[in-house]
């Protein structure tokens, strides 16, 4: 298989939406622009109701965009119907047409595309050993597990040889185990086709194994958009930083910015940090992200914050530990835990935050 | 999409167009009525030719000349050359009048010299007379031995026929015009044209079939001498006999729907709660009459309980002192046709209700009557109502019983019929039918928006395979002997249109024939082959609109989208004999002359039949995850393509059951088709009605078995048509 890929462009892409109930504007999708290179694998990543699913909808062509333009390679498609379009969608529910079997759901695209019936065949034939389904062409989709169900899908898109493929959450309907190998399948086969590829998922797990980069939205607009480890490390912003990891924020006092290091107190404990340090330069107050790999247990009176553990979590790898303090509830993270001490239950602690893992944001 | 250039393009093309299309037209107005002045001046000539040169005899001319209607002659004696000795003679006063006032005028003047030269002489204006445009031409009489004129004819020609003719021109001219500029509009201006203009088409169709022709009933309601007025309301609203037909129409729905519930409930609660053999028996009983075909139930209650039923007459011969005909007998006739309805709702809505909830009553140490009283009934209290007011408007709107049982008890839909076949005032019929809409539409507007609204049933689920007995053996037993005394009522109602179809003379003679066969076919085989041909076009074509409908209105965003489903379902609210008035009110007049034809009652078959096709269409794609159209428009697939080659496989089901019902109803309609049919096109079941008012009961038997049969046989031919395999409607489902 070829695929001319091609790179999509969006150019401030609004969607406003009109509520039919209450009849007031619903902005689904706020001035955004976007550019996903050729063969580049590109995640919407956000919570529901945050735009990225109407974003996909639109370039797909089922939504009109209320202003802005798309392009693919330089062609403009903007008002351009589904049908007229050089992308294909794999669905989140899939779409699987029911009375077909699975090769004629396959086929479909290409007996529109008006394709010889024996190229039809074999082109059929070699997509279905590309997704592991050769021999299953006969039955209907009907009689195959959700897994099967959804390479089903994923080769009716490919079969077209689309410049763009679509994927919408194409994995929620399946369980965790079966999630985590079409997440490597799909990557597989995307990778081994250099097709390019935009992909919404609110999954943040799914996003970073996928993804060459991501695309945070919330509320209709951008986030953030970078690789997964700009992300997770260098968020742009709290929301950024809880969406995408497990996140504790503490509050501090900026005393100082210097040569791009932040001198600042959490009570009286003196912490410096170099990551945002420069962002928060003339603001006296700020808050640290830290992760729970970042939050590490020590002796009292050798940390910054005291505690005492609630409870523990063992995870076979690591232990999640609890501990109460005065900034609430929070979770450390021991690695290894058959090396590293783990402290009972009930026992005092103190908390010693890295600063080389963690992240200042000035207060707003 | 909205480009510079694209507007201008579409302007100045509109521009064209517009003057192509009135170059065109107008030539060919300019001909016809070319053609037809060289017409009456022929027509002129050969009446001077005819004109007596003697001014004696003039009037006696005159007064024996036959002409078109519309049309007259004044003959002006003597020599156009001495105007002032004229004088003129003709029948039509207002053409006398016009004369004198005008014969000084230049044009006269000419014209009567050109008469003097021998030549033929045409007003350039039309001039009006009468209310009337004419025409007028001047034609000298010559004396043909002298070549001298000695006389002038004016005649006047009534230009109406030109006059609509050019107005259907015109007509024409902007609808070409109107369907260039919105097909080329949509075309070039819109994403999606294919659904565009089906969604205009079926507007046109909805304004065409639907709101026009209601809306010339209401017209016609409010008009006297042609101005606005409420003499026909005040007449009808303070006349008792029409009030009369208002409360006899209500208290007949009041009485069938309260019956018909009660049996229904019966049936319903004793298939879905009890554990009983024979359910499938009593639920196919219980269903049967609702595709019995109109007159059906009638004729054998007249044949059994009428003034010379088998019953009443012969068997215990109190025919004199009772009477079947009236209100008593309505109640039974609809109450057997009608309590189907209740059934089917009700059954639907008890079988939904868990029996974990009745488990959990008794649990609680509830008895079983307290279970039924506090559980089940106040689960199925809105089930009950939806079927109360469902079979309240079917009873208001049903024609056929009352037609030929009400016998002097007044309901509105016979009295709107007899006011319209009987005394021939249109305005009544429709005013009444009018008056009907009332109760109907807000009992099937309540039933709708607001019982519909209550219903538990979705809450509860699926219905369960266990069962939990709540009747003891006593009430059990009285609820199987109900039901079996109901059907053993309802097979011998059958039985006997069976029994009459070999009957030499139901009444009298009770001996055995085969002769009602042969007599029946021959003469009901028009008919048969009319309603057969009719419902056989009507069909398909409501069957694809319907689902068309369906898929725009479920899968479409556009504007006005309320206003089309309100449209399509009016028909559904709408008795059939308000649809019947309005429709020969609306085309018995050019430019949408249908009165008479097959086209009016195929469409009064297709609009009507419409809304039920439309609605089983939307609950199955209501049911359809919109990914898998989408899937295939991603692929490439247009709009046709999808219907085609996704949809109707999907929604095959709904598509069958919807032809079918289609075709039966068409089969069994009455209502509305007896105001339509014309000597060209017969329907079987106003041949029915027919045979049976002459009291030829064998034929009446006969085609009603007949109809019976071929009914029987679509719904056998649906049942092998639909497919078994559940894996479909299971996997299109979200």
């Amino acid at each position: 298989m070829a695929v001319n890929s091609l790179p999509v462009t969006l150019k401030n892409i609004t969607k406003i939406f009109i509520d039919p109930h209450s009849k007031s504007r619903v902005v689904a999708v706020d001035d955004i622009s976007i550019r996903i290179n050729a063969g580049e694998l590109v995640t919407l990543l956000g919570p529901s109701g945050c735009g990225k699913t109407t974003t996909l909808r639109m370039v797909a062509g089922f939504e009109l965009p209320t202003k802005g333009k798309i392009f693919v390679g330089d062609n403009e498609i903007t008002m351009l119907l589904p049908n007229q379009r050089d992308t294909a969608m794999v669905f989140q529910s899939y779409g699987l047409f029911p009375h077909m079997t699975v090769a004629q759901n396959v086929g479909y695209g290409l007996k529109i595309r008006k394709i010889p019936k024996n190229q039809i065949n074999k082109k059929v034939n070699e997509i279905l050993d590309l997704v592991g389904l050769s021999d299953l062409g006969d039955r209907p989709p009907a009689r195959l597990s959700g897994g099967q169900q959804q390479r089903v899908a994923l080769a009716r898109a490919l079969i077209v040889e689309p410049s763009v493929l679509l994927l919408d959450e194409p994995l929620s309907n399946l369980d965790a185990l079966l999630r985590e190998q079409m997440r490597i399948e799909i990557r597989r086969i995307q990778k081994s086709l250099g097709i390019t590829a935009i992909y919404v998922t609110h999954d943040r797990i799914e996003a970073m194994s996928l993804s060459d980069r991501i695309i945070v939205m919330n509320k209709g607009k951008i986030a953030q958009v970078g690789s997964p480890s700009e992300i997770y490390i260098n968020p742009a912003s709290e929301f950024v930083a809880g969406f995408i990891g497990k996140a504790t924020f503490f509050p501090v006092k900026i005393d100082s910015v210097e040569l791009g290091v932040a001198r600042v107190f959490l009570d009286d404990k003196e912490i410096r940090i170099k990551r945002g340090a420069k962002e928060t330069e003339g603001s006296e107050t700020g808050r640290i992200l830290t992760r729970p790999e970042s939050l590490k247990l020590v002796e009292k009176g050798t940390g910054q914050i005291t505690g005492t553990v609630k409870y523990n979590v063992y995870l076979g790898n690591t232990v999640e530990s609890y501990i109460q303090t005065k900034f609430g509830e929070l979770m450390a993270q021991i690695d290894n835990p058959a090396i590293n001490k783990i402290y009972d239950e009930g026992k005092q602690v103190d908390i010693e935050i890295k600063p080389e893992i963690s992240k200042l944001f000035a207060s707003e | 999409m909205f480009s510079k250039k694209k507007i201008i393009i579409f302007i100045i093309l509109a521009f064209f167009v517009l003057i192509l299309d009135f170059w065109i037209f107008n030539t060919l107005k300019t001909d016809f009525i070319k053609t037809v002045e060289e017409m009456y001046e022929t027509n002129a000539q050969s009446i001077a030719d005819g004109a007596p040169r003697n001014p004696e005899d003039v009037q006696n001319w005159i007064n024996n000349l036959q002409l078109q209607e519309g049309n007259s002659v004044l003959y002006i004696v003597g020599s156009p050359f001495s105007v002032k000795d004229l004088y003129s003679i003709s029948e039509n006063e207002r053409l006398t009048e016009y004369f004198n006032k005008n014969k000084e005028s230049p044009e006269f003047l000419d014209a009567m010299e050109s008469s003097a030269y021998g030549e033929k002489y045409i007003l350039s204006d039309s001039v009006k007379i009468d209310n009337n445009k004419k025409m007028i031409i001047f034609v000298p009489v010559t004396d043909p031995e002298w070549w001298e004129t000695v006389g002038t004819l004016l005649i006047s020609f009534d230009q109406k026929p030109i006059n609509d003719f050019t107005d259907l021109l015109n007509v024409f001219a902007i609808a070409i015009f109107s369907l260039f500029v919105i097909v080329y509009f949509f075309g070039k201006f819109t994403r999606d044209p294919v659904t565009n203009y089906l969604i205009i088409i079926i507007f046109v169709i909805i304004g065409i079939f639907i709101a026009f022709p209601l809306y010339q009933a209401v017209k016609l309601t409010f008009l006297e001498n042609g101005s606005f007025s409420l003499d026909l309301w005040v007449k009808i609203l303070t006349k008792g006999q029409y009030l009369e037909a208002l409360w006899g129409s209500v208290k007949l729905g009041l009485i069938t729907a309260t019956c018909s519930t009660l049996i229904g409930y019966l049936f319903a609660f004793s298939v879905t709660r009890m554990r009983l053999k024979g359910k499938k028996f009593f639920s196919i009983m219980a269903t049967l009459p609702i595709i019995s075909p109109p007159f059906s139930l009638t004729l054998s209650i007249i044949l059994l309980f009428g003034n010379n039923g088998l019953i009443t007459k012969q068997l215990l011969n109190i025919s004199d002192s009772i009477s079947i005909y009236g209100l008593g007998g309505l109640v039974v006739v609809q109450t057997m046709g009608m309590f189907p309805i209740a059934f089917l709702t009700l059954s639907g809505v008890l079988e939904s209700i868990d029996s974990t909830l009745e488990d959990a009553a008794l649990n609680l140490r509830a008895s079983k009557w307290q279970t039924f009283r506090t559980v089940t009934l106040p689960l199925s209290i809105p089930g009950i109502a939806s079927s109360w007011l469902l079979v309240f408007t079917t009873s208001l709107a049903d024609f056929a019983n009352p037609l030929m049982l009400a016998g002097k008890y007044k309901v509105l839909s016979v009295e709107a019929y007899m006011e319209v076949t009987g005394l021939n005032r249109l305005n009544y019929g429709a005013a009444l039918s009018l008056l009907l809409l009332v109760p109907t539409a807000t009992a099937f507007l309540l039933q709708r928006y607001w019982v519909n609204k209550k219903s538990y049933v979705t809450i509860t689920g699926k219905p369960s395979a266990r069962l939990t007995e709540l009747t003891n053996k006593p009430t059990k037993a009285f609820l199987i002997t109900a039901m079996v005394l109901v059907t053993v009522f309802l097979i011998s109602l059958y039985g006997t249109i069976i029994a009459g179809c070999f009957v030499k003379n139901w009444g009298i003679d009770y001996s055995f024939t085969l002769e009602n066969w042969p007599e029946a076919l021959s003469r009901g085989k028009d008919a048969i082959f009319d309603t057969l041909t009719l419902a056989a076009i009507a069909t398909p074509i409501a069957g694809i609109l319907s689902m068309l409908v369906a898929f725009i209105v479920v899968r479409k965003k556009f504007i006005g989208k309320r206003l089309l489903e309100i449209g399509v379902m009016i028909p559904f609210a709408v008795p059939g004999t308000m649809i019947g008035i309005s429709y020969i009110l609306a085309f018995n007049t050019p430019p949408i002359l249908l009165v008479g034809t097959a086209s009016i009652i195929i469409i009064n078959y297709i609009v009507r039949e419409l809304p039920v096709g439309v609605e089983g269409g939307i609950a199955v794609l209501k049911q359809m995850d919109p990914a898998i159209e989408e899937a295939a428009q991603d692929l490439g697939a247009g709009p046709g393509r999808i219907f085609r080659t996704i949809l109707l496989p999907l929604i095959r089901p709904a598509f069958i059951s919807s032809l079918s019902y289609t075709f039966v109803r068409s089969m069994t309609a009455v209502s509305a088709v007896i105001f339509l049919i014309s000597a060209n096109w017969y329907h079987m079941t106003v041949l029915i009605y027919n045979f049976s008012e002459n009291l030829r009961f064998g034929l009446a038997s006969v085609l009603s078995t007949t109809l019976i049969i071929i009914v029987l046989a679509v719904f056998g031919l649906m049942r092998l048509l639909l497919p078994k395999n559940d894996l479909l409607t299971k996997t299109i489902t979200k």
